[in-house]
């Protein structure tokens, strides 16, 4: 079994088909010998659910024709069920979903595409399996790697201190992240990019940003002097 | 009576006049008031009001462009039904409150002469609030199945609010994630 894996959540498919560079995923792929994977919950957003819209019905053919093709793969193809991954996905859905409370009530944070990534990345991990999440929406992200900012990003546009347990939160450390934009940047830097001119770079990171990717202007002004 | 119950009765009074009144302006407010309620207890109510009431304010700021038919008789069906949702919010049968806000939205949707720009403003008001509720802090997945969208349809809109530049966004030096990216796929 291959040592590496990415694990990618919605967002990140929906911005590169959407940028149409999906291609980039078969370069990378070649490149670091390792799996590009999916879930089914997370299938069922790029490919299953948007078939029956029109608008995102090739953006969502051009997904199905890179799991087709092997390019991307279920968790099935590492010896991980699906099954495993929906009842672990429940575990931190359940977690996740009652460590803010507001009124009293705890406040619904997340859905089960997203804790399906941190699921099998977790089980991967304990597989042994070194692996990366591909994720563009912030909450998940800052849910494991700054839960207090989440808090206070709640908390502010909910005008009232929001409750909350950071020490519920141990299963969510430990979990790397990057976004599209940091997977294009490396495509870019390792000559996969059909792409031949001065301002490619700064084009790709801003498109990436456009659609989707959660990062701030300044972010990527960082990345453009790399 | 809870204080979000009373809150809402206000919202839906206030929105009865707004529409009376034709006031845009007044109507949008009302929408950013409840989604507040929308995102920390996420009741079905507060999200259907909140689309409702941006589309209703939408719909009054090109109503004399749109040419809608009907207009003040439109008007009255649905502050009726809103007066029934009021009604059903005092007795606390919030059921009924539900489905007389499914009503309200029918009564909106069956305005024949404009039936195509209002079923656009109701999924570019529902697209807009899911653009609020994700700035909120709820992640996109969720954001998109409380309002029935899916992420396709919020992969640009949420990239136009200004969350990515809060720096509460910011978990983790940007050079160092670029780095970490490269290297595992080297």
């Amino acid at each position: 079994m291959s040592n590496k894996a990415v694990v990618f959540d919605s967002g990140t498919l929906i911005n590169l088909s959407l940028n149409g560079l999906l291609y980039v995923l078969e370069g990378l792929k070649k490149n670091f010998k390792g799996k590009l994977l999916i879930t089914e919950q997370v299938k069922y957003e790029v490919i299953d659910r948007p078939m029956g819209i029109s608008k995102f019905e090739l953006g969502a053919l051009r997904v199905k024709a890179l799991l087709e093709s092997g390019v991307l793969e279920m968790p099935e193809s590492t010896g991980i069920s699906s099954s495993l991954i929906s009842s672990r996905t429940s575990e931190f859905m359940s977690v996740a979903n009652k460590v803010l409370v507001f009124k009293g009530q705890p406040v619904q944070i997340v859905s089960a595409g997203e804790m399906s990534c941190l699921a099998l990345s977790a089980e991967l991990t304990a597989k042994g399996v070194a692996n990366i999440i591909s994720i563009d929406e912030r909450t998940t992200r800052v849910l494991c790697e700054e839960p207090r900012n989440l808090e206070r990003i709640l908390s502010a546009k909910l005008h009232q201190r929001l409750q909350t347990d950071i020490s519920k939160l141990k299963m969510f450390s430990n979990f790397k992240f990057i976004r599209t934009t940091e997977l294009v940047y490396s495509a870019f830097k390792l000559g996969l990019i059909a792409i031949e001119d001065k301002k490619a770079l700064e084009a790709l990171l801003y498109a990436t940003k456009f659609k989707g990717s959660s990062i701030s202007f300044e972010e990527i002004e960082q990345l453009k002097r790399m | 009576m809870d204080q979000e119950v009373l809150h809402t009765i206000q919202v839906l009074e206030d929105t009865k006049r707004g529409l009376l009144d034709g006031d845009s302006l007044k109507l949008k407010e009302l929408s950013n008031e409840t989604l507040h309620s929308a995102c920390g207890i996420q009741d079905s109510a507060s999200l259907t009001i909140a689309v409702l009431v941006y589309s209703l304010s939408k719909i009054i700021e090109r109503k004399d462009g749109v040419k809608v038919k009907d207009w003040d008789l439109f008007v009255k069906k649905f502050n009726s039904f809103l007066d029934l949702a009021i009604k059903a919010l005092k007795e606390n049968r919030l059921d009924r409150v539900e489905s007389y806000l499914v009503m309200a939205r029918k009564s909106l949707t069956g305005l024949g002469s404009i039936k195509h720009y209002v079923q656009e403003v109701l999924k570019k008001a529902s697209i807009n609030k899911a653009g609020k509720i994700y700035e909120h802090g709820i992640s996109l997945g969720h954001t998109a199945n409380l309002l029935g969208l899916t992420q396709w349809e919020l992969a640009e809109y949420t990239s136009q609010s200004n969350a990515a530049e809060n720096t509460d966004n910011i978990t983790l030096d940007v050079k160092k994630r670029a780095k970490m990216a490269l290297e595992f796929f080297s």
